[in-house]
């Protein structure tokens, strides 16, 4: 009798032959610690209301009705690194995700009457995509991405235009922001800060191929991400937090709260927000009245109009690209 | 695939007819003064039955009834767990700690290290919920579940040095730490007995807020970095949210306690609190809001805010006369004339409905906040109205 190996049997994808799931990553010594932990910190180099540079071009992927892809400057520290290396482990990551639509198509036999277009996010990270790896079945967090790029999109699509129909839309990505930097330990204020800036790219994204795949939008929905950070090696507790735009996690020693909006300029709306974080003992700087949660919202809705110039550009590329051709 | 559109949508939309919506909707949406179905103001919850420390067999829990017959039940379970130190929460001065002391180090100098083991990780507590006719991996059990972990995780205490004595330094992550190398690991299982008449949010959350509330664990005998050896008598198990008879140093306003989600909605200009299933299918915009109490001004504060899908949205939109062909011949000329909904931006037919489209104004989100946290707000008469359930 054939005789297996005893397997633990825990919910994963037992046809596939999976790596290890733990982090896989390369040794890190004590030596090489004490000696790096300072000086090989990535650091911010832009200004707080600097965005990053955005790669975005649609159309890549043939068999989509309409796709989009869509790239993150890396951090300067991430380029010094590279020619410099002092170490094995890249400082910080930047996020590389594609994003397809497919549809409109009718609905399957069996669903139910919809007078309006069903839209079907799916997110999921590629298993290599964050420095520990993600298994083929979506887990909670990337479900929760799901729901949220559902409901920035929905708020955009008229979706009426589409009786009995749906577009499913579908995004991997293939590098994720880092949630801290590599060699911090998790403070009181650790959470997946990196999530957010993997939504705003999605948004962004997202919006481009639904653009490219021809389906009626009230306006192009552009991510953005704004954060209240503190900088000081020291007790946090004195200096007050910095608004900042477009924040790298890897770059912040601490990331007090920070706030995501999909966001349609040409009518003034979010149709999404996520705010997470203590803001409460947040002080802005003189003079300005607004409370910490408001002006995170109209820091994340500054830099969504900064990817918002970015995603009419590339869908104009596209366009003169398909007249021309 | 008709339960995957319901599981990413708010709730499910009830089936209301068009002229239904939109005579909700006008009715909610008189300025100043709202016209709910069941006749409540704006910022009044439905009544609720409560009760605390049902389950002998967990550390904490609660039951929740609302009139319409919708029940959850919570149950806290913590367990010890190793606190494993992996590459990931090392840092150089952890390490170098560790080298230099050894195991002989006492509890003081553990503070200094400032690595997982003071802060506490977000990962030791972990949230399910359980509602009827949902799998467990649909879209909003998971939502749900994502959205109240991260406020519960996220809500940190005062950032004192005197941390051991306050109880609560860190929040509750930081009270899940026994000591450098043991913690604690709370499981919170939400379970909704009954199907989700309603958007389930503001029932999960306060039944969630009571069971965190009555939760105790054991007291601890060992000290410092000693294996965790606990008091076997139940009576003197503290709770994990110090109360008032505990610690006699602090009014009731300046205890941590677990934060609160409150479900908004805002129909027209008018901001409504704890909706249910027919108010929720006309809003226009839908806000989770997570608040907790401010330990250090008498306040509260703010932790979250999520949109939700409106299922407004999916609605099926209304036929005005004038383009019925029904009605051909039987209109008024100047009967179905658009006018300007100031509240969406949008064309309307006054008694015609139609669903909505675009997102929500920064001004609405402002608005909307602005009334769970002010001073004497619904934030603070649900934290004092739960804080009021007997407990023990």
């Amino acid at each position: 009798m054939l005789k297996l190996p005893l397997i633990k049997l825990e919910m994963n994808d037992r046809r596939r032959i999976n790596g290890p799931p733990g982090g896989t990553r390369p040794a890190v010594f004590a030596s090489h610690l004490e000696s790096s932990s300072a000086a090989d910190r990535a650091r911010r180099e832009r200004q707080p209301t600097e965005l990053r540079k955005i790669f975005l071009k649609t159309g890549l992927i043939p068999s989509a009705s309409g796709s989009s892809y869509l790239e993150f400057q890396p951090s300067a520290s991430l380029a010094a690194a590279r020619e410099t290396p002092k170490s094995l482990i890249p400082p910080s990551s930047a996020l590389k995700l594609a994003c397809t639509v497919h549809g409109p198509k009718p609905l399957p036999r069996s669903a139910a009457f919809s007078p309006n277009l069903v839209l079907t996010t799916h997110v999921k990270y590629a298993p290599f995509a964050a420095r520990k790896r993600k298994g083929h079945i979506r887990d909670a967090s990337e479900r929760d991405l799901g729901v949220h790029l559902e409901t920035a999109l929905r708020g955009a699509i008229i979706a009426e235009r589409w009786p009995k129909s749906g577009i499913d839309l579908t995004i991997t990505i293939l590098e994720a922001e880092d949630d801290r930097w590599w060699a911090d330990a998790p403070d009181s204020h650790d959470a997946s800060w990196g999530m957010m800036n993997v939504l705003a790219g999605c948004i962004t994204a997202a919006s481009a191929a639904i653009a490219d795949a021809h389906i009626d939008c009230l306006d192009l929905v552009a991510g953005g991400v704004a954060a209240l950070v503190s900088d000081d090696s020291g007790d946090s507790s004195t200096t007050s937090p910095r608004l900042m735009l477009d924040t790298d996690p890897a770059e912040h020693r601490s990331i007090m709260s920070a706030c995501v909006v999909a966001y349609m300029p040409a009518r003034d709306e979010i149709t999404e927000l996520w705010l997470k974080g203590d803001s409460s003992k947040a002080a802005l700087e003189n003079g300005d009245a607004r409370s910490a949660h408001e002006a995170l919202i109209d820091g994340a809705v500054d830099a969504a109009r900064g990817a918002y110039s970015v995603l009419g550009d590339a869908l104009r590329e596209s366009v003169l690209q398909t007249i021309q051709s | 695939m008709t339960a995957q559109r319901q599981a990413s949508s708010a709730a499910q939309t009830p089936h209301l007819s068009a002229a239904e919506l939109s005579y909700l909707y006008t009715s909610l949406s008189l300025p100043n003064n709202p016209i709910r179905p069941d006749g409540r103001s704006p910022t009044q919850f439905r009544p609720l039955a409560a009760e605390c420390d049902i389950l002998p067999g967990t550390n904490g829990s609660a039951r929740i009834g609302f009139a319409d017959g919708t029940q959850a039940i919570v149950g806290v379970k913590a367990e010890v767990e190793k606190t494993t130190l992996t590459a990931d929460t090392l840092d150089a001065r952890s390490l170098s700690l560790q080298s230099d002391l050894g195991p002989s180090g006492d509890g003081r100098e553990g503070t200094e290290g400032s690595s997982a083991a003071t802060g506490g990780h977000g990962s030791w507590v972990q949230m399910s919920i359980e509602i009827p006719g949902f799998r467990d991996d649909d879209a909003l059990p998971v939502f749900l579940a994502e959205m109240m972990r991260e406020s519960l995780v996220g809500s940190v205490g005062g950032k004192d040095g005197d941390g051991i004595e306050r109880g609560m330094a860190g929040g509750l992550k930081g009270r899940l730490v026994i000591n450098k190398r043991w913690h604690w690991r709370l499981y919170i299982d939400v379970l909704l007995l009954s199907q989700p008449l309603s958007y389930p949010l503001p029932l999960l959350s306060l039944t969630t807020h009571l069971a965190l509330l009555s939760t105790k664990l054991p007291k601890l005998k060992s000290q410092g970095e000693e294996d965790p050896f606990f008091d076997d008598d139940w009576a003197v198990a503290e709770y994990l949210y110090p109360r008032a008879s505990a610690g006699l140093k602090f009014n009731p306003s300046q205890q941590v306690r677990p934060p609160v989600t409150l479900l908004v909605i805002s129909v027209g200009e008018n901001v409504i609190f704890d909706p249910n299933r027919e108010e929720i299918a006309v809003a226009d915009a839908v806000l989770a809001i997570s608040v907790t109490r401010d330990t250090e001004s008498q306040g509260l504060k703010l932790l979250t805010i999520r949109t939700i899908d409106p299922p407004s949205r999916l609605t099926q939109p209304g036929v005005p006369n004038s383009e019925n062909v029904n009605m051909l011949g039987a209109t008024a000329p100047g009967e179905s004339v658009a006018v300007l909904n100031p509240a969406t931006g949008e064309e309307e037919i006054p008694g015609v409905w139609r669903p909505r489209r675009g997102g929500v104004k920064r001004s609405v989100i402002a608005g909307m906040v602005k009334t769970v946290l002010k001073k004497g707000g619904v934030g603070e008469e649900v934290l004092a109205g739960l804080e009021g359930v007997q407990v023990g």
